[in-house]
């Protein structure tokens, strides 16, 4: 009886301390688990926002195209994503190092417009801007590609060609990777080809008289080259939702244009004679939801640019 | 006897496994407020990152930026008719710069005192306040030049004056 007695508290010591143990190793595990994910997380984020600081000076003033790199200190994957929910929609940066995991923290700009393949991956990539105006600037369209995607570009017309060699500068470096060819044979081995005004052998067509931009089947229609090399560098959606914020801001500057063609107007009696084409542009640009129709307002703008040009008191 | 025996066994482990979990909790603790505070000082330094470069480009913006209206183009150049308009529609622009207040101070000519510009005092004023969030931190600038539109003995002409672009930001919290 004793016996069993000893041999209870004694197993009961143990249960108790077992218990006890794996309740504290298994709460100390959880909590390293959730510190290295909290750890890696806050790194993405970092690294999320800073691309985008970095994407700060890329804001051009007059000089038309200009390219920058980042290196990453391991393998990185740069999701991009637009969303047009809001007022001047979102652009979303989001950086995954190493482990390709589906979360990660999104960081938000709102003065952005980033095309890229979504995700890129590398550890080096190239970011360069173009501005884009109707007919005044409304935002820098920003770049990015890893330098790991070779791009080729075969018979590219001539102001193309200046601008990329522009881009490469004068000595070729190892992590080149936009590149002009007559044919596709002299193009670098997997790379992805951009083929201007022909239908075979390139997985992006660029169709320069019907201005659209083909990839994956579908098509993007552009008017000038800033949305050209925009739908070379991304996709069908992410493109689209792009020019919907693109034409938000155009709205909105034409509106700040027409408030300003008035005031000083009154103030100084000198009149631009722009207030109703602005009116018609704001209009005209709320009225665009995909590139589809983008080249109405193309030929309102280059209207306005002319007025705006001639005009007595001239308002960008 | 052998029961109170084993009590005080139970008790002496209890305590024992509480003071481990206190410790471990403890040094757990230590290592997440010092991960937090390096957490909020990146945070607070690319906040400053994002102001610097911001007051550098901010210029650049098409809705600051004097374009080629006073002549040739200009860098650093800041439109202020067109200020004093995104002023009017600022509630719009809320978020679009991040979390950061605008401010823009003519400092030369110089003013003894700050005078907020508004649509009935505007030239006569030295100081535009277009974000107004209640922010307590740091600040960054670059001087630029304010240029507008006057009428001048019958005649509209371009008036240039130095000033600066201030970027308020926020210490991460």
């Amino acid at each position: 009886m004793k016996n069993k007695k000893g041999a209870m508290e004694f197993s009961f010591g143990w249960i108790f301390a077992i218990i006890a143990g794996i309740f504290i190793l298994s709460l100390a595990i959880y909590g390293v688990i959730k510190f290295i994910n909290i750890e890696r997380e806050s790194q993405d984020a970092q690294t999320a926002k800073d691309i985008g600081v970095l994407m700060n000076p890329l804001e051009s003033s007059f000089e038309s195209i200009k390219r920058t790199m980042i290196t990453t200190p391991s393998e990185t994957r740069i999701y991009t994503n637009c969303s047009n929910k809001t007022f001047f929609g979102t652009q979303t940066i989001r950086v995954s190092y190493g482990e390709w995991s589906a979360g990660g923290t999104n960081v938000y700009f709102q003065n952005k417009y980033v095309f890229s393949e979504n995700p890129v991956e590398g550890r080096s990539f190239y970011l360069f801007s173009r501005p884009f105006e109707l007919p005044f600037k409304v935002g820098d369209l920003i770049y990015l590609t890893s330098t790991r995607d070779k791009y080729c570009f075969k018979d590219a017309p001539d102001a193309i060609e200046e601008e990329i060699e522009a881009l490469r500068g004068l000595e070729e470096s190892e992590s080149e990777n936009l590149f002009l060819e007559n044919s596709i044979d002299g193009c670098p081995e997997g790379s992805i080809n951009v083929c201007f005004n022909s239908v075979s052998g390139c997985k992006i067509k660029v169709f320069t008289n019907y201005k659209y931009v083909e990839k994956n089947g579908k098509r993007m229609y552009y008017q000038d080259d800033s949305l050209m090399y925009a739908a070379i560098f991304s996709n069908k959606e992410d493109y689209e939702c792009q020019i919907d914020r693109l034409m938000k801001r155009t709205e909105q500057l034409a509106q700040i244009y027409e408030d300003k063609s008035k005031f000083i107007l009154k103030k100084t009696g000198c009149n631009s004679g722009l207030s109703v084409s602005l009116i018609q542009l704001a209009n005209d640009a709320r009225a665009v939801v995909n590139s589809d129709s983008i080249g109405l307002i193309y030929s309102l703008s280059d209207d306005i640019n002319r007025q705006n040009d001639y005009s007595e008191c001239n308002l960008w | 006897m052998v029961n109170k025996f084993g009590q005080m066994k139970i008790q002496q482990m209890s305590f024992m496994l509480l003071a481990v979990f206190l410790f471990f909790s403890l040094v757990g603790m230590i290592i997440i407020t010092v991960k937090m505070s390096e957490l909020r000082n990146s945070a607070t330094e690319l906040e400053r990152q994002n102001a610097m470069l911001l007051a550098t480009k901010l210029a650049s913006s098409p809705e600051f930026s004097c374009g080629d209206v006073y002549g040739t183009p200009k860098t650093d150049c800041v439109d202020l008719d067109k200020v004093m308009m995104l002023k009017e529609n600022i509630n719009k622009y809320s978020n679009f710069w991040g979390s950061s207040n605008i401010e823009i101070m003519r400092i030369y000519p110089k003013n003894k005192t700050i005078t907020e510009c508004n649509s009935t005092n505007y030239p006569n004023c030295n100081y535009i306040k277009l974000l107004d969030k209640s922010l307590s931190g740091y600040d960054a600038s670059n001087f630029v030049a304010l240029c507008r539109k006057e009428k001048d003995k019958g005649e509209t002409v371009t008036k240039c004056e130095m000033g600066k672009i201030i970027i308020r930001y926020e210490e991460a919290k």
